[in-house]
């Protein structure tokens, strides 16, 4: 926890050090040139960008610093006139003090577009749970079945003259196995309806995925779709919110799964996979349902656009918000010979990560 | 007629699958079991009363699907259902084409010892009548032209008069061709001969 804590006081430590130089820049400037000129105004430009931090706090600091510099050059300023010097500077500080001001407003702002942004994904998560619903009580009363079976087993080798305790040690093992299946299960379904404030893991991807593809099992199945994956094993670990990349992945899934689900004759493939270039890693869905039309591929991400009876439009387009947030870009595109691709880039932990709101 | 019964299962779970067969097992059946009906397509089926219990639900065909190609196929192996999620319309289905249970899971294992109990009883009714049959063709087989003839003519109720005038024979010898076709069919009376004809007749209108 603590390890975490110093790893975010450090997070984007270029902007700390762009910022923290550029101040020195306009006081080392102000402090030299003569009292007329008004360099100190400059330090708005450093608020502003401190927004980028997402912390009031620091804009804050940085605020008050920028005041606290410009009093400051002004009383070590060697040349020019006092007056004028007195009347920029406080003309400065109106400035450095209204820029706080409008930064802290943005800020509040954006958070605030952030948390609507994470309940409607939350409320996209919770319905699509529920859509799940039957898929999961399949995952569930599988290993229920195992559990009735065995333990039953186990009960009757038990009884058995003489007893069989090697069968009965076997027939238990595989009960706990199965409650400890049953558990995972529910596990994952409390992880993703939860409600937990947006976060900046390091990501297993290959697990991500591979949790999301047992969750959909049943509905796989429903479909009677073959899953395959294709999942590289030394896949760098982006920085990004688990439950929410978890959610699109998800989507993606059952998007495919349902659009196999209506289909008359042909094979009923899913092919999930995931590569890294070194600098992007690409998660992509393939299906061997109906291809879209050009057209109608432009207007997939737009919110309340469906392409499913009963469909509310709104997967897709929070699954973009989602990538773009975390600075990736989601794309869809025809597979050949038939289906469609859905897919999306995250950049790999390092590169780009500074665009955290979107 | 004393060779364990078996008890065939398919489900993709492997942990179901492992608790079947356990289960079945301390129970007392043979027990063989796949991951899915394609596998239990291709084995190999000993003769001895078994049945077949079937997840509905697998990837590639389905439970459901595979009814129907048995029932096609004219295998008559009794099948038990499980399925993880089942609606009243399917299991209608499945007991119409013949399934002897179906059962949701998780299911009570007494339900499903009973299902198993009643299907392999079923499997062993069947067994029973084919036997009996065969035993009943082969001694068919053992009576001449005319001892076939003259039984046709007795199960259509005719006399020995009427069945004598009709081949052109004496009385006495449609007697005498008679009583072989009692021994020979193993009938005590009249009217059992009179079953065991009909039975014969049923079948092999059956095959054609």
């Amino acid at each position: 926890m603590r390890r975490d804590r110093e790893r975010m006081r450090i997070d984007r430590p270029w902007l700390w050090l762009g910022l923290i130089a550029a101040m020195a820049a306009i006081f080392a400037a102000d402090t030299l040139t003569n009292l007329e000129i008004a360099v100190a105004v400059l330090y708005v430009a450093v608020i502003l960008i401190s927004v980028r931090f997402d912390r009031p706090a620091i804009v804050i600091w940085f605020g008050v610093g920028s005041a606290v510099l410009t009093v400051l050059s002004y009383l070590l300023t060697p040349r020019g006139i006092q007056e004028t010097g007195l009347a920029n500077g406080a003309l400065s500080l109106i400035a450095i003090g209204a820029t706080t001001y409008l930064a802290l407003r943005i800020g509040e702002a954006e958070a605030r577009v952030r948390q609507t942004q994470a309940e409607l994904a939350h409320m996209a998560r919770v319905t699509t749970m529920g859509e799940l619903t039957a898929s999961i009580a399949h995952e569930v009363s599988q290993p229920l079945a195992g559990i009735v079976a065995n333990g039953n087993a186990a009960l009757r080798w038990l009884a058995a003259t003489p007893p069989d305790a090697g069968e009965a040690r076997q027939a238990l093992q595989r009960v706990v196995a199965d409650a400890d299946r049953a558990g995972e299960v529910i596990g994952r379904v409390r992880n993703l309806v939860a409600k937990a404030p947006p976060s900046r893991d390091r990501l297993d991807l290959v697990a991500l995925i591979e949790e999301v593809l047992t969750l959909a099992r049943g509905e796989l199945r429903r479909h009677r779709v073959v899953v395959r994956t294709d999942l590289a094993d030394d896949l760098p670990q982006p920085l990004g919110d688990r439950v929410q990349l978890q959610q699109v992945v998800l989507n993606l899934v059952i998007n495919a799964a349902e659009a196999m689900g209506g289909l008359e004759t042909g094979p009923r493939d899913l092919l999930v996979g995931a590569a890294s270039d070194g600098r992007a890693i690409t998660v992509s869905v393939r299906d061997t349902g109906v291809s879209l039309a050009p057209a109608a591929i432009e207007q997939v991400f737009e919110a309340f656009h469906s392409t499913k009876p009963g469909g509310m439009g709104m997967g897709l387009a929070i699954s973009r918000s989602i990538v773009e947030a975390h600075g990736g870009t989601i794309y869809a595109a025809v597979n050949h010979p038939r289906g469609m691709v859905f897919g999306f880039t995250l950049p790999v932990a390092g590169t780009t990560l500074d665009r955290q709101h979107g | 007629m004393d060779k364990p019964a078996i008890v065939f299962v398919v489900d993709d779970d492997v942990s179901v699958r492992e608790g079947l067969d356990s289960l079945l097992r301390s129970v007392g059946y043979a027990v063989s079991v796949f991951a899915s009906v394609r596998e239990f397509a291709l084995a190999r089926r000993p003769d001895t009363p078994s049945c077949l219990v079937l997840d509905v639900r697998m990837p590639g065909p389905s439970g459901m699907d595979f009814q129907a190609e048995l029932s096609a196929l004219n295998d008559p192996i009794p099948i038990v259902f499980l399925t993880g999620h089942g609606d009243v319309p399917m299991a209608v289905r499945a007991i119409k084409l013949g399934a002897v249970e179906f059962l949701l899971k998780p299911f009570r294992e007494q339900d499903l010892l009973d299902a198993v109990r009643v299907a392999i009883g079923k499997d062993e009714a069947r067994r029973k009548d084919e036997a009996a049959l065969a035993e009943l063709k082969e001694r068919f087989a053992t009576l001449t032209m005319r001892e076939k003839e003259v039984l046709a003519f007795v199960a259509e109720g005719r006399l020995n008069k009427q069945i004598a005038a009709d081949l052109g024979l004496s009385e006495v010898t449609v007697k005498v061709h008679r009583g072989q076709v009692m021994r020979k069919m193993g009938a005590a009376t009249l009217a059992e001969l009179v079953r065991l004809a009909d039975l014969i007749a049923g079948q092999e209108r059956a095959i054609r």
